[in-house]
């Protein structure tokens, strides 16, 4: 056999395409918060996981539910930096209130606003999820819903995050009483019921979905005003 | 005939998919799912280690899977990557090897299966998802030896003395790195272990759950599901119930029990 | 008290060696030029009578505005350069459409009554490239009452940008005799109908002609409904007639 009978094809070179670094300015850093009301009652809890949209945690101790008055809080899943970036906007324009109208902001005044402030970045969004939670000038416990850009409603009971999937049917069925033909006891929750209901559903949320754990922050807010708690997730 | 004489590789088939991808079809991504799976030889043998959290992009598909699979009564394999292809890669190897040892008449050895795994492995370039750590004892002439092996998806593999693989490696390794000695006893192999697997369960969030451990040495394999768990659940509020009526009832219709429409017959056979 | 002329009463913003504006006190006088205002508030809400000078019969009385919406729970009245007053009263309706806007609630009555002050200080600033100058103080006082959560409110504003809260005020050419009656007869028991009446006989003392449906308008915010109420000439001839002699 003569040598120049072997042959070999090259691997051919493979045509890279130039490629441009596209501009990303989203992260989605996770994490689960939810909020359910009563009649006189409002109760929200949020995880304090923070990833980095990855299989990585970069903080178990990221507080996702903040107060904005003695009567309302606001939690926000979705992105940390925008999260504090809108925060931000919204705490300075509250003590802007507070100072012209010589009040602060009621709960469904700051709805209304966040609507305003989300939809003036109707084309570069906050990537933030938010509910706004508390109680209106009567003391009635108020959850409002809303999508990146300010479409927002109120509801008596709310979701929003990565674990959003995982908890809505739960609330849908315990606190909406959804499609159930006969319902024992009274149809509101107590506030004791719901504040087990609400504990229950972010645990079982940190089971299944990876970006919720950790610990979580279960606020109770009334007339009394907005109380803090600490609340043990699994860590894996 | 020239055609005939050629050896080597022909990448033909390269140019043809770059020509396809150019018309706009994208190939397949792969689906990995993330696990923390490591190895250690210690003195008299190996120790395996895995996570049990099998996970469906951001949800956990099961709490508490086998991640370390048996190869043979001296070998196990733990596999990380797309289950379905560490499942079958080690169910394969496993039945192949059990032929082997029946045509052989000895014990198989982990080199043997390291063989066959990287050899299947390579024929798939890489599209058989699996990457695996075999580890098991060979005991040739009275002289017992453990081996530790890695293998990655596209075939390549390595013998080191303590290995991790998975989303979870790099945790995991970091604790290898930190503790690892020489000719650790057998308790000491399966605290690392645990360690290490606890690590990737801990920091990763591919892995979770549960602590499973198999040691195998000359004297046998112990098998150790659920050899630390670390994540139980932490609250439950009180049970749901619903009373008897909750659903509505569209409709009803009842059927006849089957037993009434048999009709059993004795048949006699003719003459 | 205007004798000592200087030049100092011609800039608006520079001020006379005894630390006056000028042209500041004299829009004060123009007010006092104008046809009479009276508001009153009581427990259950705000009372604005206002006289409306007829100065020919030929003039047609519905063209002549003295009591204007601001928003549903928030109106005013004027005297002095009434003209002046509809661009103040422009600026307040943004300002209060834009509050609901931004926080789906109705402004609060102080906080419109002193972003309407801010426009009126504004006289003295150098505006930037492409806005309108505003060459001198208004000429027009109002008095603005409205309904809030801090209950019925009434307000004065003047000219000086000063605003301040009154439980009766009176502006206009008969305000002096109109306010020594208000501080003789005010009491904070008075019920919404005693108020009406109040305001309109103490107007009607100060009037140099008898008071018709067509010389006076009457509003009312009651702090029940709180939106604001002009009485149309059937409503108007009904309070006028329990006025007696």
């Amino acid at each position: 056999m003569m040598m120049d009978d072997l042959k070999l094809t090259a691997l051919p070179e493979k045509e890279v395409p130039i490629s441009h670094h596209r501009f990303e300015p989203y992260v989605d850093n996770g994490g689960t918060v939810l909020a359910v009301a009563g009649s006189n009652y409002c109760i929200v809890a949020g995880d304090t996981r923070m990833s980095d949209g990855g299989y990585g945690i970069q903080t178990r101790h990221y507080t996702k539910v903040f107060k904005l008055t003695d009567k309302c809080v606001i939690a926000t899943s979705g992105m940390q930096a925008d999260t504090i970036a809108l925060r931000k906007r919204l705490d300075t324009q509250l003590r802007q209130y507070e100072r012209d109208h010589g009040k602060s902001m009621s709960t469904p005044a700051i709805a209304q606003f966040l609507s305003n402030t989300l939809y003036h970045k109707r084309f570069f969004p906050f990537y933030t999820f938010n509910l706004v939670a508390g109680v209106d000038e009567d003391g009635i416990g108020c959850v409002w819903t809303y999508d990146a850009v300010g479409s927002h409603e109120r509801v008596r009971f709310s979701s929003q995050g990565s674990g959003n999937q995982l908890i809505q049917p739960l609330l849908d069925n315990q606190v909406g009483k959804f499609n159930q033909q006969i319902v024992d006891g009274p149809r509101e929750l107590s506030a004791e019921q719901a504040l087990s209901l609400v504990k229950d559903a972010i645990t079982s949320a940190g089971e299944r979905d990876i970006y919720t754990g950790d610990f979580a922050d279960i606020v109770t807010i009334d007339q009394k005003g907005v109380h803090f708690e600490k609340f043990d997730l699994k860590l894996d | 005939m020239e055609n005939l004489n050629r050896g080597g590789f022909t990448f033909d088939l390269c140019k043809r998919n770059d020509l396809i991808e150019k018309t706009g079809l994208k190939m397949k991504g792969f689906l990995k799912t993330g696990t923390t799976i490591v190895g250690v030889v210690y003195k008299d043998g190996v120790v395996l280690g895995a996570d049990t959290r099998a996970t469906e992009g951001p949800i956990v598909a099961d709490k508490n899977c086998e991640k370390i699979h048996y190869i043979a009564d001296n070998i196990y394999c733990c596999g990380a990557g797309t289950a379905a292809d560490t499942e079958n890669t080690t169910n394969l190897i496993s039945s192949k090897l059990k032929l082997h040892q029946l045509a052989t008449g000895k014990q198989p050895r982990v080199i043997t299966a390291l063989t066959m795994l990287k050899q299947m492995l390579f024929k798939y370039q890489g599209h058989v998802s699996a990457a695996l750590i075999l580890g098991g004892v060979d005991v040739i002439g009275g002289v017992v030896t453990p081996s530790l092996f890695t293998i990655h998806p596209h075939g390549s593999t390595d013998q080191l003395p303590y290995v991790t693989m998975g989303s979870g490696s790099l945790a995991a390794m970091a604790i290898f790195e930190a503790f690892y000695k020489k000719d650790m006893t057998k308790l000491e192999a399966m605290t690392l272990v645990a360690d290490a697997i606890k690590s990737g369960i801990f920091n990763d969030l591919g892995s979770g759950s549960n602590v499973d451990v198999t040691v195998i040495s000359q004297e046998g394999v112990e098998i150790h599901r659920g050899y630390e768990k670390p994540n139980e659940r932490k609250y439950r509020s009180n049970p749901y119930n619903f009373k008897k009526g909750t659903a509505p009832v569209l409709s009803t219709s009842t059927l006849e029990p089957l037993g009434s429409r048999i009709i059993i017959e004795d048949v006699t056979m003719e003459g | 008290m205007f004798l000592t002329r200087s030049e100092y009463d011609r800039g608006v913003n520079t001020f006379s060696p005894e630390g006056r504006l000028f042209q500041v006190e004299y829009a004060l006088e123009a007010i006092k030029l104008g046809s009479t205002s009276i508001g009153i508030q009581c427990e259950e809400g705000v009372v604005l009578v206002v006289e409306k000078r007829l100065t020919s019969t030929l003039l047609e009385p519905s063209s002549i505005q003295k009591v204007v919406e601001i928003d549903y729970h928030l109106i005013c009245a004027m005297s002095g350069l009434t003209a002046d007053s509809r661009t103040i009263i422009d600026h307040a309706r943004i300002e209060t459409q834009n509050h609901r806007f931004n926080y789906d609630e109705p402004m609060g009555i102080e906080s419109t009554v002193q972003s309407i002050c801010d426009l009126a200080l504004r006289f003295g600033e150098n505006r930037k490239d492409g806005e309108e100058r505003m060459s001198r103080p208004f000429g027009v006082a109002l008095l603005i009452a409205g309904v809030d959560e801090r209950g019925p409110q009434l307000y004065h504003s003047d000219p000086s940008g000063t605003f301040t809260q009154y439980h009766a005020k009176a502006i206009g050419a008969g305000s002096e005799g109109a306010q020594t009656t208000l501080q003789e007869k005010y009491s904070k028991t008075l019920s919404l109908q005693e108020t009406i009446q109040l305001a309109l006989t103490t107007l009607k003392q100060v009037m140099e002609e008898a008071v018709t449906t067509t010389n006076v308008e009457l509003a009312v915010i009651s702090k029940k409904e709180k939106k604001y109420k002009i009485y149309n000439k059937e409503e108007l001839e009904a309070v006028i007639a329990t006025l007696g002699q």
